[in-house]
């Protein structure tokens, strides 16, 4: 038999309401095994406050707080204050939010925390668009994709802009951990949340979060849509330290071409070999701007 | 007035078998409206629409509460979810199901309608064999049980669906002269709470989510055989429902009630030991015993 590479406790309950094959339900069980009980979770509105609570359940055997979708940098300094008035040392305080209430609609939130320096771990979960109201554009959805706000149709060929730079804004607070993880690779994102554990301060976790009928694909392809994001160059996996250092935590040798992650997806479909060639070009020029971030500089 | 609630799951075609009554009751020269519930949006999670059709313009744009027709696009769902509710005395409900309407157990007594969808629609090749699309068979079925539209005038509204309008169209007709009508099996059971408790105070939700069933909304469920399997809890470690777990020698175990069916497993395992086969469920055969 071989040996548990995660740990074996579970604090996220079956019969929770997510989509089959969701990705952000993986990411939520994986997140609580490194996180442990003594956790209080802080939802905005998202596909997980969905996911978490058909009523009178509830999916995570932690404590969960559900607040307005502009406020989880707010509500975990909250939070963190209570529990520091209330002498609790040994708490985990965790925002989970999606891409929405994270790039879009609470930065200024995420910012405050950060800036506040509040001792709490900010989740993520980046499924690139508004999913729980049906699919539409975020400030996290890449360039190209179909949402119901982007369409394919007429003049309109999804998504025109790039995709929000969450990571470069979140370091430009010099939090004291940030990374990016991807639960397609368990043992690292298991990794990362046990380092994030282990500190004190603003630490930030950028969640892959694959997404069957968001992203139009088979649900049973979750795990290898996120391995080919990683591999193409599409979602590198790293993580930054207080001391600003970047380190890539998959490499991998060379990149996968992003054609077979792409032609996997409903939401691409509509994309032309010379739309592909670009993306191509800034995947790779995003992973070689990575390299160059990464110390050490790779030989 | 005529009122009609649709229940389906994310995925069956519920909201446009709504909108293409309304338009087949337009074409009939009556005044339509239709419209989903809106709630979450889930693939495979219970969904509700409605169609109200009268002889003159409607000014109610409330849902519906006291339908007179209640079309149900799977049988699961009258186990999970209480279709009859509010049903008007003297109303009819549709099941898509092969059985005869006598072998449908109802929780009060009702005029019962069945018509075999899933059949109707693999026979005509709509959806996928694993989700058929149902919602044009059973308009045919409606129109025939209810007489609140023509066959032609649901055959004239199938023209923009987004597959196959032919088949769709022939579908309708099959659901139309195969429907048949009876009474349901009265069985009452036990019934969710009429109203949600009073909030307590403290914890709102204090409850496990592992207390409710999930794997309804499955229409492939994994076999695994485990003569071939490695033990290297691949299928544990990736599964978004922690609904597998592992024995104590390591062997992995489903948990039927929780597991939703999406193949991550079947997809991940190396030596490939775990098959999706069709679930029961997705035969029509749940909910009825």
């Amino acid at each position: 038999m071989a040996k548990l590479t995660i740990p074996a406790e579970e604090y996220m309950y079956p019969g929770h309401a997510a989509c089959p094959g969701c990705g952000a339900a993986l990411a939520m069980r994986l997140l609580l095994k490194g996180l442990g009980p003594r956790t209080i979770v802080s939802m905005p509105a998202c596909c997980w406050t969905v996911i978490a609570t058909p009523y009178p359940t509830t999916a995570l055997a932690t404590g969960l707080l559900d607040h307005p979708i502009e406020a989880t940098g707010a509500s975990i300094s909250g939070l963190r204050a209570a529990a520091d008035a209330m002498g609790l040392k040994d708490l985990e305080i965790v925002g989970f939010a999606g891409d929405g209430g994270t790039a879009d609609i609470g930065l200024q939130s995420l910012s405050g925390m950060l800036e506040r320096r509040t001792d709490a771990i900010y989740v993520m979960y980046d499924n690139e668009a508004y999913m729980n109201t049906g699919i539409q554009r975020s400030g996290s959805t890449p360039a190209g994709a179909w949402t119901t706000t982007t369409p394919v149709a007429g003049a309109s060929h999804g998504k025109p802009e790039p995709k929000k730079d969450v990571m470069g804004i979140v370091r430009a607070h010099h939090p004291v951990y940030a990374a990016t993880l991807n639960p397609s690779f368990p043992e690292d994102f298991l990794r990362k949340v046990e380092r994030a554990r282990g500190l004190h301060g603003p630490r930030f976790l950028h969640v892959f979060s694959p997404c069957p009928p968001g992203w139009k694909y088979s649900s049973e392809r979750t795990i290898e849509l996120g391995r080919l994001a990683t591999d193409s160059g599409i979602f590198p996996l790293y993580e930054v330290g207080e001391d600003g250092v970047l380190s890539i935590t998959r490499r991998g040798g060379a990149l996968k071409p992003v054609a077979e992650y792409f032609r996997a997806q409903g939401r691409f479909a509509h994309l032309t070999e010379a739309e592909i060639a670009a993306i191509q070009a800034a995947a790779r020029a995003n992973w070689e701007r990575l390299l160059r971030l990464a110390t050490p500089p790779p030989a | 007035m005529l009122e009609v609630r649709f229940h389906g799951r994310g995925g069956q075609g519920a909201v446009l078998a709504s909108e293409l009554l309304a338009h087949a009751a337009f074409l009939d020269g009556k005044w339509p409206q239709s419209f989903p519930f809106f709630g979450v949006e889930r693939r495979g999670a219970p969904v509700t629409a409605y169609v109200r059709i009268d002889d003159r313009p409607i000014a109610l744009r409330t849902s519906i509460t006291v339908p007179d027709v209640v079309v149900v696009l799977e049988t699961g769902l009258l186990r999970t979810v209480p279709v009859t509710d509010g049903l008007r005395e003297g109303g009819l409900l549709l099941v898509n199901s092969a059985l005869p309407p006598e072998l449908i157990e109802v929780p009060i007594p009702v005029r019962t309608a069945t018509v075999d969808a899933t059949g109707i629609a693999r026979a005509r090749g709509l959806g996928s064999p694993t989700m058929p699309i149902v919602n044009t068979a059973m308009l045919g079925a409606l129109a025939r049980a209810t007489g609140v539209v023509s066959l032609d005038a649901v055959r004239g509204s199938i023209v923009h669906v987004p597959a196959k309008p032919r088949e769709n169209r022939e579908a309708a007709a099959d659901g139309f002269a195969a429907v048949r009508s009876g009474e349901g099996r009265h069985l009452p059971v036990a019934r969710r709470a009429e109203r949600a408790p009073p909030l307590p105070e403290g914890p709102i939700a204090a409850v496990p989510s592992s207390t409710l069933v999930t794997s309804s909304w499955r229409t492939l469920r994994p076999v695994i055989r485990l003569e071939k399997c490695t033990r290297c809890n691949f299928c544990w470690k990736y599964c978004p429902d922690d609904a597998i777990e592992l024995d104590p020698s390591g062997f992995p175990v489903i948990r039927e009630a929780h597991c939703k069916g999406c193949g991550i497993c079947a997809a991940e395992c190396p030596p490939k030991t775990i098959e999706m086969v069709l679930d029961a469920g997705a035969r029509g055969g749940w909910g009825v015993r």
